[in-house]
This record gives C-alpha cells, structure tokens and sequence, in this order.
C-alpha cells in the first residue's frame, strides 16, 4: 500500500473523496438533502459558477490568476439585458442575437485583461483585479445603479423547463463543460496551456509565442464569465451591477479545492467541476442541515487554503509573496 | 534627466500638478477649511493604506484589508458597552491577530498572499456575520462621545482624525526608518533570497508586516466606526481600492523594496485630490470606480521593478 497511496495519487482523487463524503455526511446529518430536488437545487446554483469557474481553470493552468470576473460577469449582463430588451424582449424575435453578443463582450473585455497583464507587463493578479474594478464600474456605469428586469418566458425557461428534473440550464453548462474539455485536451490552444504552466522557459524556448497564449487565454476565460453571466441572469431574471458580485471568491475557491494547482500545469476542468460541487454541496448542506449560512465564508476560505497546503510541493518552492 | 532619475519625484509633483489643477479651475478648492475637512474624510482610508503599505513593502499584498477594517466595525459597536476604552485594544489585538494567520500562512504554509489575505478575508466576514446578526449596529451616542468622543472631536480648528493620522505616520516611520525591524523589511523587499542569505528570520518578518498590516486596518475601522457611530459588516466596503491605489500612486511599488510610509502620505492625498476633484469636476460619482481602476494600472505599469520579476505570471 505504501507505495501506491504516494502524494501523487492522494493529491489527484483527494478531491473527489472529499466531495464523497460530504454527501455522505450531509445525507446522513439530514436525510432530505439526497433527494433529487434538493439535487436541482444544487444543480442549479453550480451551473453559473462552474462557467465561470472553467474559465479561471484556463488562466490558473497556466501558472496566472484572473480576479476580473465579477467585472466581466456583470458588463456582460448588463450589455446583454440591455440589448436584448432593445431587440424585442424575447428568444422569438431577433433578440436571441443578444446571446452572441454577450460572449462577443466577454471575449472583447478578456482580451483587454490578457493586453493589460502581457503588454504593460503587470502581474496578472494586479492587473485583473483593477480591470475587475473597472468592470464593476462600468456596468455601474450602464445601469445608473437600476436592475434591468428580464422576463421573456422562453430565456427564463433556463430555470422553469425541465427536462429529467433538471433545469435546461444545467444542461447547457454541461455541454459547455464538454466544451471546455474539448478545448483542454484536443486542442493545441489547451495543451499550450499546460506547456506554458508547467514550466514558461521550456515552452518559450520550444518557439511557443508565450504572450499569445496568455492573451487568448484570457480571451478564452472571458467567453466562459460571459456563458456564467447569461445562466446567471436566466437565474433570477435581473442584470444589474451586483450580478457579479461574490463570483470571484467562490470561483477561486472552487478550482484551488478541485485539485487545479495555483502553480500551474497540474488540473483541468473535470478538476474544476468536483470542486464547484464541493462548494456548492457545503453551502446547501449547511443551510440543509439549520447551520446559519454566515459560516460559509469562513469555511471556504479554510478550504481553499488546506486545498492550496495540500497541493504544493514544498520541495519546488523556495519563497512564495 | 532621465526617466529614472524623475521617478522617485513623480508622486509629489503628481500631487502639486493636481492640486495646482483643481485649485485653478475653482478656488474655493484651496480654502484652508476646505482643504482641513478634505484630509480629516481621508484619514481611515490612510490609515488602512499605512497598513497596506507594510504588505506591498516586502512584495505581498493585503487583500483582506477590508473584510478587516469591516470586521472591526462590528467588533468596536458590540464591545464598547462591554469594555468601554477596552474596546479599542480588542479591535486591535483581532486585526493584529488576523494580519498574523495572514502571514504565517503566507510564509510557512507557502500559500501566496493574495489567496491566503483572501480567504482570511472571508473568514472575517464570516465572524463580522455572526458578531453582527448581520444587522447594521448602532452606538449608545453618549457612550460614544464619552469614550471615543477624543477621536472626532476638533482643536484648534484642526479634527483630531488628522492628529490621529500625523501620530499614525510617525510612528510607522519611526518603525520604517529608525529600527531593526524596518531595516529588515527593506532588506527583505529588496530582495528575499539574499535577506535570507544573510541569516535574517525572514518569515518572522513577514509574519510581523502582515500583522501591522491588519493591526492597521482595524485601527482605520475603528476609526471608521466611531465616525459613523455604528458597525456592519459592510460598513467599510469600498476602501480596498482606494487603499491599494494610495499606497502604488505613492511611489511604492507592487515589487516592495523602495517607497514606504512616506510615499503612502502623498498617495492618499493623491487619492483625496482626485476624489473631490471630481466633485467640482462634476464627475458622476459612479464613474469614481473605472477612474480609480485605470488610475491604478498605470500607476502600477509606472511604478513596477521589472527586472525583479523574470517572467511576469
């Protein structure tokens, strides 16, 4: 046993076991949380956060950080609702070319991170959290503060349709993740993330344009925030400024829990799907089980920090700031 | 001259160019009580940005600032009936112990700075939750004018906030220039490993900048909360910003090792500038966000030590 139970191997299914018994534990705590409704339930809270959370997957594969969605998430659905309330209002009409228009906006506002953190040389932490805040104030911005309402029946059918007890909209993150794995595996863009995360100088000195990668990465994870801002809006019906607001902890949370390392290089989006169920199933479970839903925020940052202690190889890192 | 020689002046001309810019387009800017009330606003912001300062001297970051100096607002209004006076060294010790677990978990646990400030973050918002009921607080007025009545009061036509702040300043300086501990903080932002090398106790250092870090930010919401004369755990949201703004429009920069407590006095004032500039301006007030955003990445694209990074991740 000793042999096989290595780091390695407790790193790479720890995720998963943990995930495990958290149902476990919280079905046992209270029988109603293993029904099938409160699955939903569950379903329905992961799908925005898993799109955004697939795309700071990319940008942590690659050794950098992106703490800009809860700007993108929000211009995006501002933009969005705005356009699609001028086009007609409903799915019928033209205004489904709304839908395009939102990823078109979260590329455009991705790009711009990407240009910011390669061409001004800014580390990518730093320079997405002020494009977050300039986000925030755009979308500010455009609303003048109010909520813009979104009641088309068809594009709230994201939540009230079911199909198999399961909201469309977890369908469509689904295929989206499939998208993503696609994109991460069968794809020279996905595995020059891995090349650019596990060691820059190698994949540099191997003639791979390394600022490209980073700057169509971050457009690629601007697309993903613009995919969870649209499932966001068909969750609730309202785009305002605050759409994007607590996005950027539990996104984080969620991809350094699954098992993506912060270092690069390691992890994947199946990685980032454990991880935001885990999340998600600790915030319904406690709530479930009549724990006061305050203690979340404390419990995730626990998490995320045994999560980022367990995946470090201290033989491979000096100092870190 | 050069562009480097140029550099270390750049926040104070900044500064004077601003002020000289606003004062022209309207004159009542460069009232001395207009001026006077400007600066007492901006004094738990400063406060909050000295702190940061310490954080961003040794090349790290403070994220959790905020949910601190929020935190703390809970923690003064639910203490005072309780402790009275006392209730300014409980604020403290909980940022000062907050700021520590930052920094242990920074330096021994090897978790970078920006996700464990993070997540310590939460847990702040989390105990500020629970302390709170999650409603917004009120202070006992008397109560509050017979124990921290001394914090906002005015002498002299000056408002204590800015002898608070000048006490504050000197003696961060005092810390920065004058003893060990700020020598070893210089030694370690300018560079870790030879710091190291040298046989200094690194992550005690660090430990220590991101404790001041925290001390400091509770101070500000302390100060923030007896201001307000109430406490909630969102009470001093939209600080973190202005505060990292303050401290890199300053002249420290993202990489440490040069600028301090100093740079941040000028930064702040920058930041007070820009703010009431844009009252007179007539900018909207929710434009203030995208401002202070761009403002912020140029200062750090001016300010940033490249050839301490390599590779810029």
């Amino acid at each position: 046993m000793g042999s096989v139970l290595t780091r390695d191997v407790l790193v790479k299914w720890a995720p998963l076991l943990v995930l495990i018994v958290l149902i476990l534990f919280f079905a046992a705590m209270e029988p109603r949380f293993f029904s099938v409704r409160n699955f939903a339930r569950i379903g329905i809270s992961s799908a925005p956060a898993l799109m955004v959370a697939i795309g700071v997957t990319f940008i942590i594969i690659m050794g950098s950080i992106d703490l800009s969605m809860e700007g993108t998430v929000s211009v995006c659905a501002v933009v969005f609702a705005f356009a699609f309330i001028a086009m007609g209002g409903t799915l019928a009409s033209f205004a489904w070319l709304a839908l395009p228009l939102a990823l078109l906006v979260g590329a455009a506002v991705g790009l711009l991170n990407g240009l910011v953190h390669v061409k001004l040389k800014i580390p990518s932490f730093m320079a997405s959290l002020a494009m977050g805040f300039v986000g925030t104030g755009f979308a500010l911005l455009l609303t003048g503060g109010d909520r813009i309402r979104v009641e088309d029946d068809l594009f709230r059918g994201l939540l009230t349709t079911r199909w198999f007890n399961f909201p469309i909209m977890c369908y469509v993150a689904v295929a989206f993740l499939l998208i993503a794995w696609f994109i991460q595996t069968r794809t020279t863009l996905g595995r020059n993330f891995y090349a650019v995360g596990g060691g820059e100088d190698l994949a540099h000195a191997s003639g791979l344009n390394v600022n490209k990668v980073r700057i169509l990465g971050f457009t690629l994870a601007g697309v993903f925030y613009a995919v969870g801002a649209l499932l966001a809006v068909g969750r609730i019906g309202i785009a305002e400024t605050a759409t994007g607001s607590n996005f950027m902890f539990v996104s984080i949370t969620s991809v350094v829990v699954g098992g993506t390392a912060l270092w690069g290089g390691i992890g994947g989006v199946w990685n980032t799907l454990i991880g935001v169920l885990i999340v998600n199933v600790i915030n319904n479970g406690m709530v479930v089980i009549g724990l006061p839903g305050y203690v979340q925020d404390g419990v995730l940052g626990v998490l995320v920090i045994a999560a980022v202690v367990l995946s470090t190889d201290r033989k491979s890192v000096t100092f870190v700031k | 001259m050069s562009f480097e020689r140029i550099k270390p002046h750049l926040p104070w001309i900044t500064l004077l160019a601003l002020v000289a810019i606003v004062g022209i387009a309207d004159a009542n800017f460069l009232r001395p009580a207009n001026l006077i009330a400007m600066a007492a606003d901006i004094v738990p912001l400063f406060i909050m940005a000295l702190g940061m300062t310490f954080a961003i001297y040794i090349g790290g970051i403070d994220l959790s600032a905020q949910s601190v100096a929020n935190m703390t607002t809970v923690v003064a209004t639910v203490t005072l009936p309780l402790f009275g006076v006392g209730a300014a060294l409980v604020c403290i010790l909980s940022g000062f112990v907050l700021g520590a677990v930052s920094g242990y978990v920074t330096t021994k646990l090897l978790v970078p700075s920006f996700i464990s400030t993070l997540a310590i973050g939460g847990v702040a918002f989390s105990a500020a939750q629970y302390l709170s009921g999650q409603r917004a607080l009120f202070m006992d007025a008397e109560l509050r004018d017979a124990t921290f009545g001394w914090m906002t009061g005015s002498s002299f036509g000056i408002p204590h906030e800015i002898f608070i702040g000048a006490f504050l300043v000197l003696v961060t300086w005092f810390l920065q220039t004058r003893t060990t501990f700020g020598r070893a903080l210089k030694a370690v932002g300018a560079g870790e490993p030879a710091a190291v090398a040298a046989g200094l106790d690194v992550a005690k250092i660090k430990i220590m900048a991101f404790a001041v870090s925290g001390l400091l930010a509770a101070v500000a919401g302390l100060l923030f909360s007896v201001k307000l004369s109430g406490g909630s755990p969102t009470l001093a949201n939209g600080f973190l910003l202005p505060a990292i703004v303050a401290v890199l429009v300053g002249g420290t920069p993202l990489t440490g090792g040069v600028g301090g407590v100093i740079n941040t006095l000028i930064g702040t004032l920058i930041v007070a500038v820009i703010r009431s500039s844009m009252l007179y301006f007539e900018v909207d007030a929710t434009k203030q966000q995208m401002v202070f955003g761009l403002v912020l990445i140029a200062a750090i694209a001016l300010t940033i030590d490249r050839t301490k990074l390599r590779i810029v991740k």
